[in-house]
């Protein structure tokens, strides 16, 4: 049997394409080519247990699996390319698409520039990205952590929604000649919303790793319990400028969008915005703020894909082949240091093969004080759990909303919970107007690990106030 | 091998040993094929199972074509759900997912009790239903979309000073069996696309960007582009682009204003309030965890009582309008979904429910006599995603008089014409903030209006609302003939699923609307 009968069989010994099938899956693409020209296929397969809870009661437990194959192909005096997706594995169905590629390869307008003859013999980095405990976390085991987590809120007469998913997969990419890329990850995340029966209050928490073990439900439950007591019936404050202590979780959520910016070499050099430091014309070149103090000093932000709570898939590939995924300082002791490119801009602008990948996971630099510190050295100011829907507004700027506990902080003490808010203001700002800093923790991010501190910072612009509790 | 490339259905099922390619979705070995999951659920325990196959196709947005198939089956064991899904189609696969289904199920099942009525539903017998669309976007060739959309923006380009930004066309099929425990089976298929249309105008040294705003999602085939006046629109768009650089641009003056909404805006805001919030999971807690609850925070106390809006203001749903995104003639409960009425001269009457739902409203039908039915909102993305309770197309009822856009503004003796608007809300989907600024810009297609004419274009603008004030600051309501359709994407759930459904309103006049600078902190 093909493809597809083999897929039958992952019952429960394998739920996703180890690297050998991945191999022999792209060896039997390839030989379905017609007409020269490169082949590149892309393939992810994956496995996902997963399990929900609203009301206190569980109120969905799955399992899922799925396989993406793309398929692209380019022909030989063509300019163009034709992209085509299957979750098939059979014969018949990989024929259909690569000559579907193929047909619109002919018929595509799309243009195509090869800067880049060959994909040199990279070295490729082994890190911490797969967990047997994750991967092996049985539906019994997710059912008897749910109920654990739900036990103590429903205990205290209030409402627990949450979710928890171990997910495994495996993605393989074709260099040029080259041998597979290939990565099996695994990806673990447990979080939860506990609220007032009468919407007087909420509390959140949640965890992310690779690793199920990493992750504390017991200390999530916890807190997400703790804060939605803590939180109810808010009073009303006015919008304004305040002291803020934001928790990680709260950091993450503003300078997730700082990481987004230092992924963008090309739009820093070229488009208005806080990296960008205007038009050289001497050199008639757009101008980035490399090398330029962007923030406060003490903020490092950085990425090693070797820290085992930082493990990312090693390769990368943006449409010229696939090329390591290094460890990258961004921003040193406030100072701009890197922003990443691709191989095209590697190759025209900087005579380099080598693009610096772009990425989510990342690490920020911390200080020496703890929360509580900083609420005792704070005479006014507010304490927040975390933001939800933060998007960007022009300019820099960003809007988002304060949820799942907001507090007011009076003479150094949490005097009582606050409505929640919208805001106004860029992270930039916000990292420009640093007090204290505390120690960096992994925040709950499933797509990206991140490590972030909590801070302490002046003048956070809140500009109305929002119903939502 | 020529010949089974040129077959236009390459994926292939297992309704044995052999291979074979998949058939057309009535073909009744499918059915077979689902009753194998369906015996293995119930072998293994299910009070009630359902098994849904489904064969998708997309093209667009730089992938030429993309195809799957995908299987899933739902099981409930003691008032717990459990539900397992892959991308095969095959019998020894069914009963894996059938027993796997109810393995979810009973783990969870072994704790707490929880109880499930599912709201009683008519037996589907080997129903059948194609969505009608005039020219189905994958029995052509695409050279012909291709083709079509370079006629567009050579058409475009044709006037001064015009330059096209951005143009494609993306359109997807999905045909889906649907069996379960109960006796129902259905097949059906339906049909998705939408379109960006983006160009820029220069006069001297001034210029604009605008996008057609007739494109967005729908269950329409290709003639929603061939067929479409869509040069008309494009001259439309031009000379209002034209007449706005004669206008001249005023900072914004916050403030509080009467503001005409164009039919866009008002759908958008209804697709931002009321509709997420008159999903009745929602509004229990169902997605407290992932994208928030709703505004309507005591749902039982509120039926019947609550005034969500103005007295002009009358909100319908239905998943059987022609061209809605979320049309089609069984949900994923296996039920005809009804035409009903949310809320009924501003005040709230009804929600959204799935069979699992609407059995939650049991005792407030039977003590208002009325039937007690699911309103058909069980949908997912595709067989590899679980049903939830999905927003199904909203009607927003017209006013009596027939008022388009022009003659709301013309009626306005001082305030504000808003054409576009994006729409942000918090997480009870209550208190929110239009931007009334294109990205990269400050401009927008906002104006002051003063005797009935348009005087300004204003500068960086935007509103500041609370839903259920705002709903009852509605002052007018256009004509019937001035409602359009819009389609808006969503995202429901943990795991997160993209949903899409429309929204058909008119445009209308609120009450002293908060004009803010967005862009100012505090």
């Amino acid at each position: 049997m093909s493809g597809l009968g083999r897929f039958l069989r992952l019952d429960d010994s394998l739920r996703f394409l180890s690297r050998e099938e991945c191999a022999a899956l792209v060896q039997r693409i390839r030989g379905l080519a017609q007409g020269g020209g490169e082949t590149e296929v892309d393939i992810t397969s994956w496995w996902s247990g997963e399990l929900r809870w609203a009301r206190n009661r569980v109120s969905l437990a799955s399992d899922r699996r799925d396989i993406r194959v793309h398929v692209s192909r380019a022909l030989p005096g063509v300019t163009g390319d034709g992209n085509v997706m299957t979750n098939q594995l059979d014969d018949i169905s990989l024929t259909a698409a690569v000559r579907e590629a193929e047909r619109w390869a002919h018929r595509s307008k799309h243009f195509r520039t090869d800067i880049v003859t060959s994909v040199p013999d990279f070295q490729y980095a082994k890190p911490a990205i797969w967990s047997d405990t994750s991967y092996g976390l049985t539906t019994e085991e997710r059912g008897r952590i749910a109920r654990a987590l739900v036990d103590p809120a429903e205990a205290a007469g209030m409402l627990s929604a949450g979710y928890i998913e171990v997910r495994a997969q495996g993605t393989a990419s074709t260099p040029q000649e080259k041998p597979l890329m290939y990565a099996q990850q695994t990806t673990a995340q447990c979080s939860m919303t506990v609220r007032d029966p009468e919407g007087r209050g909420s509390g959140w928490a949640g965890g992310s790793s690779y690793d199920w073990t990493r992750i504390d439900p017991e200390a999530l439950a916890r807190r997400a319990l703790e804060k939605c007591l803590a939180s109810r019936n808010p009073v009303t404050i006015e919008p304004g400028r305040y002291t803020v202590i934001l928790e990680p979780q709260a950091v993450h959520e503003l300078v997730a969008w700082v990481v987004s910016d230092l992924n963008k070499r090309q739009a820093a050099e070229k488009e208005p915005g806080p990296l960008n430091a205007g038009y050289d014309t001497a050199l008639r070149l757009g101008r980035s703020k490399l090398g330029l103090k962007v923030v406060d000093e003490r903020v490092t932000i950085s990425h090693d894909l070797m820290d085992p709570a930082l493990g990312v898939i090693p390769f990368d590939d943006d449409g010229w082949g696939p090329y390591p995924v290094q460890a990258v300082t961004w921003i040193d002791h406030g100072v701009l240091t890197a922003l990443s490119y691709g191989r095209e801009y590697a190759v025209r602008m900087l005579t380099d093969n080598v693009p610096i990948a772009p990425r989510m996971a990342y690490r920020m630099s911390g200080g020496p004080t703890s929360v509580e510190e900083m609420i005792a050295t704070t005479k006014r100011g507010l304490l927040v759990t975390r933001f939800s829907g933060v998007s960007p507004l022009s300019e820099g700027l960003f809007t988002g909303l304060t949820r799942d506990g907001v507090w007011l902080i009076e003479s150094g003490k949490v005097s009582k919970a606050v409505k929640n808010l919208r805001f106004t203001d860029s992270p930039w700002f916000v990292l420009n107007s640093l007090e204290q800093l505390g120690e960096p923790v992994p925040v709950f991010s499933p797509d990206a690990p991140a490590i972030v501190p909590p801070l302490k910072a002046r003048d956070f612009s809140f500009t109305s106030l929002i119903d939502a509790i | 091998m020529a010949a089974v490339a040129a077959a236009p259905r390459p994926l292939l099922v297992y309704f044995g040993r052999r291979p074979e390619p998949a058939p057309p979705i009535q073909d009744s070995r499918l059915k077979d094929l689902a009753a194998k999951a369906l015996e293995a659920a119930r072998g293994a325990g299910a009070g009630y199972a359902d098994v849904r196959l489904t064969h998708d196709w997309s093209t667009g947005g730089g992938v030429a074509m993309a195809e799957s198939l995908a299987a899933g089956v739902r099981a409930l064991v003691n008032g717990y759900w459990g539900f397992a899904s892959g991308p095969v189609w095959g019998s020894d696969e069914m009963a894996r997912l059938g027993r796997e289904a109810v393995h979810q199920a009973r783990t969870n099942s072994l704790g707490n009790s929880r109880v499930v009525e599912l709201a009683p539903a008519p037996a589907v017998r080997d129903g059948h239903w194609v969505m009608p669309v005039k020219i189905d976007p994958f029995e052509i060739s695409p050279s012909e979309i291709q083709d079509f959309l370079l006629s567009l923006k050579i058409y475009a380009e044709r006037f001064p000073g015009t330059s096209v930004q951005n143009v494609d066309a993306r359109f997807l099929k999905q045909e889906e069996a649907l069996a379960s425990t109960e006796g129902t089976y259905c097949t059906q298929r339906v049909y998705g696309s939408s379109g960006d249309f983006s160009f820029n105008l220069v006069k001297g040294d001034k210029g604009l960007g605008r996008a057609l705003d007739g494109l967005t999602p729908a269950g329409l085939g290709f003639e929603r582009f061939r067929d479409a006046p869509l040069r008309e629109a494009i001259r439309r768009l031009i000379a209002e682009m034209e007449e706005d650089l004669t206008l001249p641009e005023k900072p914004v003056d916050v403030g509080r204003y009467d503001a005409v909404l164009n039919a866009r805006c008002t759908a958008g805001l209804l697709a931002a309030t009321l509709g997420p919030a008159t999903e009745l999971d929602r509004a229990l807690g169902y997605e407290a965890n992932a994208g928030g609850t709703s505004y309507i925070t005591a749902p039982f106390d509120m039926l019947g009582s609550y005034e969500t809006g103005a007295p002009s203001l009358t909100v319908m749903a239905n998943r059987s309008e022609p061209g809605g995104c979320a049309t089609v003639q069984w949900d994923d409960d296996g039920v005809v979904p009804d035409e009903f009425t949310l809320v009924k001269d501003g005040v709230l009457v009804d929600f959204q429910t799935t069979r699992e739902s609407a059995g939650w409203l049991k005792g407030y039908y039977a003590a208002h006599g009325r039937p007690f039915r699911s309103h058909g909102c069980a949908a997912a993305a595709s067989a590899i995603d679980a049903p939830l309770e999905r927003t199904p197309n909203l009607v927003m009822a017209p006013g009596s008089e027939a008022a388009d856009f022009d003659d709301l503004v013309a009626g306005l003796t001082a305030g504000i014409a808003v054409k576009d608007m994006l729409v942000d809300v918090d997480f009870q989907h209550s208190s929110g903030s239009g931007r009334l600024y294109y990205e990269g810009s400050r401009m927008g297609s906002t104006y002051e209006v003063k005797r009935g004419k348009r005087v300004a274009r204003i500068v960086g603008a935007g509103i500041l609302f609370r839903a259920p004030e705002f709903w009852k600051s509605l002052l007018k309501v256009g004509g019937l003939a001035s409602a359009q359709r819009h389609g808006f994407l969503d995202t429901k759930g943990e795991p997160p699923q993209n949903g899409c459904h429309s929204v058909t309103a008119p445009p209308a006049v609120f009450k002293q609307v908060t004009l803010i600078d967005p862009l100012r902190r505090a």
